[in-house]
């Protein structure tokens, strides 16, 4: 194939996506040549799996120690310098999930300790900047489908036919209700005649 | 490398928890260009686009209405504040969500109009975009795994580079490519551009422009063979 | 044991098959991709590569991945939804501009899709109610995903068709000034750190409203889709 075919079959859109999946389908595969192997000095780092459990934890697996809104829990950030209040949100809880933590054993099976607990101190705070980022893209996503939606895939403004067929099948639909109330309230009122005479 | 021989000297750092930005002379001014720019964008009107027609003398006026110019502002204005963070900020997950975002808005910007050539581009960008999140988060998921950090500070004084950080930053580096456009994947962003509303149109480019330099700059911070 | 001053030995010795898991579903999603020439089957085999990122990231095994997993997730379903919408889009330009006729190279067509489910006749206020309660229950995101399927449900189940953009600019809204209470809380954090409780529940019921009404929101659009007849 001559180059000039290629740089024809490279500019037509269709073609890129395909392009970009083979190339990075195999840079994956450079992942299997490469040793690899998990740092141990990592940051937040969590018991091994079952093992608060095993020792009875009222909030396993995730306590992380402290006093509710007294001491701080124990949390490795990278900056602990910039955060004085460290580990106080790892520490609370809300007073509902206190409760269910203190009456039954299997609070860690559902995600109740909101807000407070481990995984808000790392959203909200430490990390707080990527949750808000994160919700920035959901948001413009929303921005892009509901305004394509609102002016276009669903918009019947100009469509009177769908209109018209709609509103005939609201008014039958109504009709019909109405003319159930109807039979039904004339039913009860021959009940409630036959018991009173 | 380590920063301040990249960026120039040091001139302070905006804490926020674990993310902390940082401020040299060149992340800051590209900053300040980007929010310069992006205040422009705000305050311009788009271009209206004539075509000539064939046989007639008459020439048609292909222009952009309120609504849809509105939603195109909003879009761009977010595009250029998205930039003007990814330039400042000092933590690798970060930069790939900003990467992310820069993404989804630029298919935003040119969802609105009406020929189907433009919106097939945008939709063929879309997938790259999607696919995009594997190499961009996964990259950082790896260099994370090898370091045990994500901040560009701690990653800019570790000693060596393992053969695993140099596979995450190869992955981040195709997450780059893909998302920003840059050749062999350049047709999608290309074909986006024809349709009217210029200077809105204009910051899809730029966004990708300033990207690729500050990821280049990650990247040798990253790795340190020179 | 509360805190482990390294990563316990489980993790490590699990982190390589989870990461080889993940580069091998990666890899078959992408050689689909590659292969497929339908376009909207590669929007749907992309998703295989988001999970394949998913698996990357959570291979860590720290808190820390767990808190950046959420992120993930949160992009690959907003840039699916997005470009979904496109591609309707586009495909019913190309309908209309070859005279409502199906174009031979289509490879969708948006085609009415009528839901009769008894859920949704039955009771579907209270279940919305019991769902919206617990939501407001848990608060967070996971709050925010449990109260907005209320709001969904009982969006959804509403007999009349139409899209009512007065009652969808209202929910928006919401969800705008939401996000706004969510970022004072972030700025609190930092500029006042004693105040960390009220920022937290600003955060809190701020995401908590944001996620909800971003399905309610969701189920509005649906509910244009499902009674189409």
């Amino acid at each position: 194939m001559r180059i000039s075919e290629i740089w024809n079959k490279l500019a037509n859109p269709k073609n890129v996506p395909r392009l970009f999946a083979a190339i990075l389908g195999i840079c994956l595969i450079i992942g299997f040549i490469v040793p690899m192997e998990l740092n141990p000095d990592q940051l937040y780092s969590r018991p091994a799996p079952q093992v608060q459990v095993d020792e009875g934890l009222n909030l396993a697996p995730y306590d992380r120690g402290g006093v509710i809104l007294k001491e701080p829990g124990i949390i490795q950030s990278q900056y602990p310098s910039t955060t004085p209040y460290l580990g106080m949100i790892t520490s609370y809880v809300s007073p509902i999930a206190n409760l269910v933590s203190v009456i039954s054993p299997y609070f860690g099976t559902s995600i109740y300790s909101s807000p407070g607990g481990l995984i808000d101190e790392v959203l909200y705070y430490t990390r707080g900047f990527d949750t808000i980022l994160e919700s920035s893209i959901l948001m413009m996503a929303f921005v892009i489908a509901s305004w394509l939606a609102v002016n276009f895939t669903m918009n019947r403004k100009n469509d009177s036919e769908n209109i018209k067929s709609d509103v005939k099948i609201a008014i039958d639909k109504s009709k019909k209700v109405k003319d159930e109330v109807d039979e039904n309230n004339r039913k009860n009122h021959l009940k409630q005649n036959r018991r009173d005479n | 490398m380590d920063i301040s021989s990249l960026g120039g000297d040091f001139l302070g750092i905006i804490p926020l928890g674990d993310i902390v930005l940082y401020l040299t002379p060149f992340h800051l001014f590209m900053c300040v260009v980007m929010l310069l720019f992006t205040f422009l964008i705000c305050i311009s009107k788009t271009e209206t686009q004539v075509e000539a027609s064939f046989g007639k003398l008459e020439d048609t006026k292909v222009s952009v209405g309120l609504n849809e110019f509105k939603q195109r502002r909003f879009l761009s204005i977010i595009c250029g504040i998205a930039t003007a963070g990814a330039m400042i900020t000092g933590d690798l997950f970060n930069f790939t969500l900003f990467m992310a975002l820069i993404g989804i808005v630029n298919i935003g910007i040119v969802s609105a109009v009406k020929q189907t050539s433009v919106l097939n581009a945008a939709y063929q960008y879309g997938l790259i975009a999607m696919m995009c999140s594997l190499p961009l988060f996964g990259g950082a998921a790896i260099i994370l795994a090898s370091t045990g950090t994500l901040s560009l500070f701690e990653l800019s004084n570790l000693a060596t580079t393992s053969a695993m950080t140099v596979f995450g930053a190869l992955l981040l580096l195709i997450g780059i490519l893909g998302e920003s456009g840059v050749a062999p994947f350049f047709a999608t962003k290309a074909e986006m551009f024809r349709t009217p509303g210029s200077p809105f149109l204009v910051i899809i480019h730029l966004s990708s422009l300033f990207v690729v330099i500050r990821a280049i700059e990650i990247l040798l911070i990253i790795i340190k063979v020179i | 044991m509360l805190v482990p001053e390294f990563v316990p030995g489980i993790f490590s010795s699990m982190y390589l098959p989870a990461i080889y898991a993940g580069l091998i579903v990666g890899f078959i999603g992408l050689m689909a991709i590659a292969m497929e020439k339908r376009d909207i089957h590669i929007l749907i085999l992309t998703d295989i590569v988001g999970l394949a990122m998913l698996i990357i990231v959570g291979a860590v095994g720290t808190d820390l991945a767990e808190a950046l997993i959420l992120p993930g997730l949160v992009v690959e379903l907003a840039e699916i939804m997005a470009i979904s919408e496109i591609l309707i889009s586009r495909e019913m330009h190309k309908i209309e501009s070859n005279k409502k006729k199906m174009p031979k190279n289509a490879s969708i067509f948006p085609l009415p899709l009528v839901l009769d489910m008894e859920i949704m006749t039955t009771s579907s206020n209270f279940l919305a109610l019991v769902l919206i309660g617990y939501g407001v229950f848990l608060t967070g995101f996971t709050g925010g995903a449990v109260a907005g399927g209320g709001v969904l449900l009982y969006v959804i189940s509403r007999k009349s068709r139409g899209l009512p953009i007065f009652v969808f600019d209202g929910i928006s809204g919401v969800s705008g000034i939401s996000w706004c209470l969510w970022i004072i809380g972030f700025a609190l954090f930092f500029i006042a750190p004693n105040l960390w409780l009220l920022s937290l529940t600003l955060a809190a019921c701020g995401l908590l409203m944001k996620v909800a009404s971003k399905l309610g929101l969701i189920g509005i659009l649906m509910r244009e889709e499902f009674k189409r007849e």
